[in-house]
């Protein structure tokens, strides 16, 4: 009996010793996950505008227009606004003066 | 000389449009060439033969002076009729994107021309009100097309997404 209890103390040391052991080669691990934690919010966040392709698009980095491109555009707004308002001109009317271009600008 | 009468020169008789025409110097612009800039003194009314003018402002895009398309101009057509108002300075740039052929028609010249001919004084500046005018009336309209839409996006930011009275 005085064996088994010896024998069953030491089994319980033993595992004492084995948990705090496996506790501290594993902290950096905890620590990581609770990393991982904190992100979750923010990746909840951008998750309902998974749902619809269009909604996600606002979240992505802007692509670089180069100056020539938004040059191009800004010439093109131009044109089309003249054109709406020569459109305008040449029949005066609340409709006429509001009409929507395809300009870029505005879309 | 096979020549469509310029708007500017609009009820003039034959004989008076040529008289006026010979007031002026026929020059060539090549493509890409200036024939003037913003704030230069305006001496000479330009009217356009053959090819075309652009009109043009700066605006600052990405921290540089660039040149914004205001007008374009083809044959028959005038341009630089701030040579017949005060301050007499160009407002605008204008540039030829192809080779243009016009007929600059000096102040002066024409000054004294009218002075001794009122009739033909008076039917220019009638075609000039026409021209000024247009552009005013179009300008005002583009005006308030871009002011419409100010307005819409600042109530639209006042009242939030999906607040927009406006349609």
């Amino acid at each position: 009996m005085e064996m088994f209890l010896m024998v069953s103390c030491m089994s319980m040391l033993a595992l004492a010793v084995t948990a705090i052991a496996f506790g501290a080669a594993t902290r950096p691990e905890k620590s990581s996950s609770a990393d991982q934690l904190e992100l979750r919010p923010a990746a909840k966040a951008v998750a309902p505008g998974r749902f619809f392709v269009d909604q996600v698009l606002p979240s992505q980095p802007q692509t670089y227009v180069p100056t020539e491109v938004l040059l191009a555009q800004i010439d093109h707004h131009v044109r089309l606004e003249q054109a709406a308002a020569q459109s305008f001109l040449e029949a005066p009317s609340h409709t006429q003066l509001h009409t929507k271009t395809t300009t870029p600008f505005v879309n | 000389m096979i020549y469509e009468r310029p708007e500017l020169l609009k009820d003039l008789t034959a004989e008076e449009t040529q008289e006026v025409l010979a007031l002026g110097t026929k020059m060539t612009v090549p493509s890409g060439g200036s024939l003037f800039r913003l704030g230069d003194p305006a001496d000479r009314l330009y009217l356009i033969e053959r090819g075309q003018i652009t009109l043009t402002l700066p605006m600052r895009v990405r921290g540089k002076d660039q040149d914004v398309i205001v007008e374009e101009t083809t044959s028959g057509q005038a341009v630089g009729w701030s040579a017949l108002i005060p301050p007499y300075k160009f407002t605008l740039a204008a540039t030829a994107p192809l080779e243009t052929v016009i007929i600059a028609l000096p102040r002066e010249a024409l000054r004294k021309y009218f002075a001794a001919n009122p009739a033909v004084g008076y039917k220019v500046t009638l075609n000039l009100a026409v021209v000024v005018g247009h552009r005013l009336q179009l300008f005002q309209a583009m005006w308030l097309r871009e002011m419409q839409r100010t307005v819409e996006k600042h109530a639209t930011q006042i009242a939030g997404p999906g607040h927009n009275d406006y349609g």
